[in-house]
């Protein structure tokens, strides 16, 4: 309390002598840009604009669930969109489900050049415009990424500032540091699958195939041949759930972030 | 003062289509030599200014004794130059040169020879002219309505120009009304007009042909800055712009070869026969704008870029640009629609992005309509014009509350080597790009979902697709669920990708 006053005092003296130098800007809450996924934007409203945020976790861990997600949001709210796919791993196919328009996105494959996307990351900053601006590093090996040297996202970051853009980047570990506004981790916690289903690990020696029973429960069922699915829908994976870890800003009541990530 | 060209030839043949390559009849284009406001009255009869043209033509002030006598001369000088210009045309004309158009046409059409008309002497040219030659048209008048009024005048007695001019103003107006005024002052050269002008050829093309070739890009980026300046100059005059821009680009060695070919430069005109002869030599470049522009700056760094990644094969001696004209775009943006990138800049930095990591390398993806496994191919990437229905509050954006789970595609898909139990998967290992690996145990899988097709093509396709979780207990990562597929046209497994 003491120090808080003569914190004042001192700053009163001074102001007669310099002027409102210690005045500090009223900081405007930050403009938001939808996940796309309720859970996410109800505890941390949305991604930043003009900044940068950061989704980095293990393979299958659901970043690129919430990429997508994101993409199919912003592109929703005819934002333009770009993605600089480092490794050309974008997939079209969930894309579409996710309801990602394509006409509203600009994808840049850069086949596997790590500083051609950085590369292209800056010019399209520097042209601006783009609400939403995605950069995949996913595939990239983790001490690869952690090499880039951080001038590039003390780049971005300026580049960003004042800007209704956000910037996302993907990453398999914490890279970004200081230079982002907002650090997700995200962990995938479990797999739900489909009827049709072989445990192999319980029992090496015979194979099962599950057969639907009423309820919905899996049965296993001993199989000589392997058993053809009649199941419509290509692929067997059902759903993922997935925790949100918020690691910047830090909170002292740090909230779970859940969601689940449907194939369909 | 104003000269009119009446030419006998074209006026008895009534030959209107002898264009030249200017688009103008021979009689335009003479007039165009003395002056640019120039009206093309009929196919047989031009009208142009010649104010001023004593400075060229008149003869040197020193030696004339009056200023009366110095502006005649300069006159007749006019004349006998157009007499002079046209015999070596070949072209037979009558000249006039009077004080206002309509007087000077009237005398053309029926004074053979040189007339020239001082400004109080128009009636005393003009009076013996048959009423006949009278051009009714010149005073807005409809040709029903002229033969009326030709038989009024035939009524009247009425045979020359002389004859109508000295009719009393008010008995004209009364029984003719403003029809009639206005031929009377055509008979009495009395008009006051402004000549309707031909317009030369718009023309969005610009051409040099350079001293020395060039072979370097930033010389060259000079001439095409300053041949892009007044293309866009010109296309500004006419408001405007481009949505279509051609390069032609003349090599040294084209230019080589057609001299030693012997090809008249008139041919060198025509793209298709230089294109036969060596199209290697011949660089062009058409580049298609999404939206129509015509900034010079932004017209000049596309041009780089593009020549930047396709260079011509030998240094430049001759450049042409052409525009394809189009009507600017107009576009008005709303308040609460999101920024979007401003068409010239995207357009840059798509070029950038072009150059940076290739061209087929950057667009918008489009689903191809097809049961291949990862099948599309990229576009242009364009601006979305169509506004979609605006959604307007957060709740409205999260459309679906399930979210879609991600998958990643490696391509190429990874080669992976299978332990398999009765066909089925039990423990993979694959190394990707960049060393980067998936291996473990698969700790569930599902599967297999048999997929084929394109059996009719030479890549038919044909496999078992499975979904397996795997588990390294030698790796730091939790379990990673991937899909892998058994090709069964070769009998070889791949990690198609991740689901993420």
């Amino acid at each position: 309390m003491n120090a808080a006053v003569t914190k004042k005092q001192i700053e009163s003296t001074l102001t007669d002598r310099f002027g409102d130098v210690f005045e500090r800007f009223e900081r405007l809450p930050p403009k938001t840009l939808s996940t796309g996924i309720g859970e996410i934007d109800n505890a941390l409203h949305g991604f930043p604009r003009g900044a940068i945020t950061e989704i980095h976790g293990t393979a299958s861990s659901g970043r690129t669930s919430l990429l997508l997600s994101a993409l199919a949001a912003a592109t929703s709210q005819e934002e333009i969109c770009a993605l600089v796919d480092c490794s050309d791993t974008f997939d079209l196919s969930s894309a579409a489900k996710a309801e990602v328009d394509f006409d509203r996105l600009l994808w840049i494959r850069c086949g596997h050049n790590l500083e051609r996307a950085f590369k292209a990351v800056d010019l399209i900053l520097h042209a601006g415009g783009f609400g939403l601006v995605a950069l995949n590093l996913c595939d990239v090996p983790a001490k690869t990424v952690r090499r880039v040297i951080s001038t590039w996202w003390f780049r971005f970051r300026r580049a960003l500032e004042n800007t209704p853009n956000a910037l996302i980047v993907l990453t398999p570990i914490a890279a970004v540091h200081s230079c982002a506004a907002l650090v997700l981790e995200v962990k995938s916690e479990a797999s739900v699958w489909s009827n049709s289903l072989s445990l192999l690990s319980e029992n090496r020696y015979s194979s099962f195939t599950a057969q639907p029973e009423h309820g919905g429960h899996l049965s296993l069922v001993q199989t000589s041949l392997p058993t053809f699915s009649s199941n419509k829908d290509s692929h067997f994976l059902q759903a993922m759930n997935i925790r949100v870890n918020r690691e910047r800003p830090v909170e002292w009541q740090t909230r779970e972030i859940k969601f689940k990530a449907h194939f369909h | 003062m104003f000269a009119c060209i009446y030419d006998r030839i074209v006026s008895k043949t009534a030959a209107t289509d002898s264009e030249n390559e200017t688009g103008f009849s021979p009689l335009v284009d003479l007039a165009f030599t003395f002056s640019p406001l120039v009206e093309q009255t009929k196919a047989d009869t031009v009208v142009f200014d010649v104010t001023g043209q004593d400075l060229l033509f008149g003869t040197h002030p020193n030696v004339l004794a009056n200023e009366l006598n110095a502006q005649n001369d300069s006159v007749r000088n006019v004349a006998d130059e157009i007499a002079r210009r046209a015999a070596k045309l070949n072209l037979k004309i009558n000249i006039a040169i009077a004080a206002n158009p309509d007087a000077a046409i009237h005398a053309a059409r029926c004074c053979k020879g040189t007339t020239i008309i001082d400004g109080d002497d128009v009636l005393l040219h003009l009076a013996p002219l048959s009423i006949r030659k009278l051009d009714y048209s010149l005073a807005r008048v409809e040709a029903d309505r002229a033969e009326e009024i030709q038989a009024t005048f035939a009524l009247w007695g009425v045979c020359t120009f002389g004859d109508l001019a000295r009719l009393p103003l008010a008995g004209v107006a009364e029984r003719l009304g403003q029809d009639g005024v206005r031929l009377q002052k055509l008979a009495q050269g009395k008009t006051d007009r402004q000549i309707h002008l031909v317009r030369p050829p718009i023309g969005f093309e610009q051409s040099l042909e350079l001293e020395d070739p060039i072979s370097e890009l930033e010389p060259f980026s000079f001439i095409l800055s300053r041949l892009l300046n007044q293309l866009c100059a010109n296309l500004h005059e006419y408001a405007l712009a481009t949505n279509e821009l051609r390069l032609r680009l003349v090599t040294e060695r084209c230019l080589e070869y057609r001299l030693q070919s012997g090809i008249s430069a008139a041919n060198e005109k025509d793209p298709t026969e230089v294109g036969v002869l060596n199209t290697c030599d011949l660089h062009e470049r058409t580049i298609t704008l999404p939206v129509p522009m015509r900034d010079p700056k932004t017209l000049l760094r596309l041009l780089l870029f593009d020549i930047e990644a396709q260079p011509p094969s030998a240094p430049i001696i001759k450049v042409s640009i052409s525009a394809q004209p189009v009507k600017p775009r107009a576009s008005q943006t709303g308040l609460f629609i999101p920024l979007a990138p401003e068409p010239e800049k995207l357009e840059i930095t798509l070029a950038r992005l072009a150059k940076l990591v290739g061209g087929e390398n950057v667009g918008s993806p489009e689903s191809l309509d097809a049961h291949r496994p990862d099948s599309f191919r990229m576009k242009r990437f364009r601006l979305a014009t169509q506004r979609k229905k605006s959604r307007s509050n957060l709740q409205s954006v999260i459309r679906n509350p399930q979210s879609v789970m991600g998958f990643r595609m490696f391509r190429p898909a990874w080669r992976v080597d299978v332990e398999t139990i009765q066909g089925k998967p039990t423990r993979i290992s694959a190394r990707g790009q960049a060393s980067t690996r998936i291996r473990g145990q698969v700790v569930c899988a599902a599967g297999p979902w048999r997929g084929s097709g394109d059996w009719w093509r030479s890549d038919v396709w044909a496999r078992d697709e499975w979904d397996v979780a795997l588990v390294d207990p030698n790796a730091r990562e939790s379990k990673v669920i991937c899909r892998i597929y058994r090709d069964l046209t070769n009998e070889q497994w791949f990690v198609e990708g991740i689901y993420d």
